[in-house]
């Protein structure tokens, strides 16, 4: 009982607590508490979260009562309590017997359960167990006194009329299978309160509250008009660079496919032109030719040969133009072979690419395993 | 003889309230303040969730943070049973109290993630005071300890009818998510629209029928929502029996505190340097040991075929 700090002592001595007093209750709640545990035995042992679970004792019913009845002294301890606590450096069990009021004997029982392992409370002899001070803390999950403390604070919800709390919960509990995935996680969010609201006016309907604001209905927001004009400036804006970057996007390429194009065109009229100058000088030719001598079905008939040799021309016979050869853009074909633009120097020195290449590498010439070139006279007799 | 009148006019006027109809009426007032040193972000945060709370009353920033009971006098001297207490730790670190005073329970929370209406660009809005439709994750009938979270917030978020600056429509909603362990609060602006089948499929209906459809199913609108803002996370670590003060009946053992965690980050930073130092005191011994060093080590026995004892 010294073990208790001075301030303790000192408050327990102006409460007038007993320390007898409590020792023996003390004694007795160890033995009742032993007896409990010998007639649990057969069942075996049960891990401390079981263990709080069950209902040990017939008082559990009557703690809640109780706690109903007892609420003006409940208050005036807690009063006390919120003096003697400090929540940092909070230590239930030890608190709880300094304190020792008859009203929250119950609860201490059940918290000297939570705090100390069950396993190790046997080990122990009868007149150790009462001093003991756990030194690991469990993980508090104090059911009854949650359960307690929400039956205290809870609204009758089932009673209430919808539009009293409007609050709505969902059927089945969400799951977000993986939070990190912000576009999902937002979406499950977005349709829990979309069919919660689709609920909430079902049930205003149905008791007859006003849900739609009418639109001549004008009050203050939450956001004021200043705030709303900076987001819908911030929103033009971000459509304007987003169309302007499309355009800036759409010049580049352009530039960069708009020489081809022109040469292209150039090249397409250029062919267009002489082929229609082609023509003009064949129609010249062939008026000649009739002129002198021919009927308009020899005229039909030398057409025909005209069309077939120049196609064979082309193909096989004779030597082709020099832009059959080439092609039309001959220049970027030779762009393309021989190089152009780009930096030349430093194009012949070693890289990282080149000095990881060790195809030319052998390890025989490394170590200096070359053979001896022969000696002269062996040179000699072997060219013989 | 005014004021005992009053007083006692006042009373009554309590009594019939509480047993009209039998059921107390769901009764409201949050107070809400923050400890010294918040930031700027907590503190617009806080000034939008009091913009969003008719029912609530802002304070002004609560000096010390050792004794936290004296906020349920200050609770009490504003005539509020709910407090929501921003305690602020190192300038960046919040942590959300929510206490039913005078008699509790309390939860503490660590806020982290948080959004401020300000910094998010939301094109929703709502009016200042409308009632929200409180929307909550079925998992937080699954423990006591959530259920208890879930009550406080229906008691601090849930503006109740016909509270002082309340308005009388609905055009909110804000959602309560719990996800990994921790609470994902959202607000949303009820945005309802015409809906656009509907009207197509009563262009081929008749002429007259058509009006007086229109009538009755422009009622019935199309929902959506627009994110209105603020957003932010909480994660629950302590539950308290009393307002401030009482028996801890829930801790949350999986709660990491913010600053083991960044104790944890410069530790994983000094470990180089750490390392290439206990190199180095490993070779001082190893040197010692081997009687290398000419202070302190072992020395080793002298050799009778050493030069310096067979010339001596």
């Amino acid at each position: 009982m010294v073990t208790k700090s001075k301030l303790k002592m000192a408050l327990a001595g102006e409460k007038g607590v007993d320390f007898k007093k409590l020792h023996q209750k003390k004694v007795q709640r160890a033995a009742r508490r032993e007896k409990a545990q010998k007639d649990d035995e057969g069942k075996g042992k049960m891990t401390e979260e079981e263990w709080e679970d069950v209902p040990e004792r017939n008082d559990s019913g009557d703690d809640e009562d109780g706690g109903a009845a007892l609420e003006n002294e409940e208050e005036s301890a807690d009063e006390d309590e919120s003096m003697q606590f400090d929540l940092a450096g909070i230590d239930e069990s030890d608190s709880d017997s300094s304190a020792g009021m008859n009203d929250q004997e119950q609860d201490n029982e059940d918290e000297d359960d939570e705090d100390i392992p069950i396993s190790d409370l046997e080990d122990l002899d009868e007149e150790d167990k009462e001093d003991i001070i756990p030194h690991q803390r469990l993980t508090i999950n104090n059911t009854t006194a949650l359960t307690a403390a929400l039956k205290r604070i809870a609204l009758p919800i089932s009673k209430l009329p919808f539009s009293e709390h409007q609050s709505i919960t969902t059927a089945e509990p969400v799951s977000i299978p993986d939070v990190s995935d912000d576009l999902n996680r937002e979406l499950v969010f977005y349709s829990q309160s979309l069919s919660a609201v689709q609920e909430a006016r079902k049930l205003l309907k149905a008791e007859g509250v006003s849900f739609t604001r009418p639109t001549d209905y004008f009050a203050e927001m939450v956001k004021a008009d200043e705030h709303m004009a900076k987001i819908k400036a911030k929103l033009i804006d971000e459509a304007a660079s987003k169309k302007a970057s499309a355009e800036a996007r759409k010049q580049r390429d352009l530039k960069k496919f708009g020489k081809q194009v022109q040469v292209a065109k150039m090249q397409e009229r250029a062919k267009e032109t002489k082929e229609t100058m082609e023509k003009i000088k064949a129609l010249k030719r062939k008026r000649q030719g009739a002129d002198t001598s021919a009927t308009q079905e020899e005229d039909l008939f030398d057409v025909a040969i005209d069309n077939e040799l120049s196609s064979k021309h082309n193909s096989s016979g004779g030597k082709p133009s020099r832009t059959d050869r080439m092609g039309p853009n001959k220049r970027q074909k030779r762009d393309a072979k021989f190089g152009f633009g780009g930096k030349k120097r430093f194009s012949k020195s070693g890289d990282a690419v080149s000095s990881g290449d060790l195809r030319a590498f052998s390890a025989r010439k490394m170590k200096g395993g070359k053979t001896q070139r022969p000696g002269k006279g062996r040179r000699a007799s072997a060219k013989r | 003889m005014a004021s005992v009148y009053k007083s006692l006019s006042k009373t009554n006027g309590h009594k019939e309230e509480e047993t009209m109809n039998g059921v107390k009426k769901n009764k409201q007032r949050v107070l809400i303040l923050s400890s010294r040193g918040i930031t700027y972000r907590h503190r617009h945060l806080l000034n939008d969730i009091a913009s969003l709370l008719p029912h609530s009353r802002k304070d002004a920033k609560f000096d010390t943070k050792s004794k936290l009971y004296q906020l349920n006098e200050l609770a009490e001297l504003y005539n509020c049973n709910n407090l929501i207490f921003w305690e602020m730790r190192k300038k960046k670190d919040c942590y959300l109290w929510m206490s039913k005073t005078p008699n509790g329970p309390t939860a503490k929370m660590h806020l982290q993630n948080l959004h401020t209406m300000e910094e998010l660009h939301f094109t929703g809005n709502c009016l200042k005071g409308s009632r929200p439709i409180l929307s909550f994750d079925a998992t937080f009938d699954s423990a006591p300890h959530l259920r208890v979270l879930k009550e406080l917030f229906l008691h601090m978020f849930g503006v109740p009818k016909g509270a002082r600056k309340s308005k009388p429509f609905i055009d909110h909603v804000m959602g309560f998510t719990l996800a990994d362990g921790k609470i994902w609060i959202r607000n949303y602006q009820i945005s309802e629209t015409e809906s656009s089948s509907l009207s197509a499929t009563q262009d081929s209906s008749s002429e007259k029928p058509k009006v007086v459809k229109a009538k009755e199913k422009g009622k019935e609108t199309e929902i959506s929502l627009v994110e209105i803002g603020p957003r932010f996370v909480l994660t629950p670590i302590v539950i308290q029996e009393g307002s401030f003060g009482g028996p801890i009946i829930y801790e949350n053992k999986e709660f990491v505190s913010p600053n083991q965690i960044r104790a944890e980050l410069r530790q994983k930073k000094a470990g180089r340097y750490n390392a290439r130092a206990e190199q180095g005191i490993e070779r001082l011994v190893k040197k010692g040991e081997l009687g290398l060093r000419t202070s302190g080590g072992k020395k080793i026995p002298k050799d009778a075929l050493d030069t310096a004892e067979l010339f001596a």
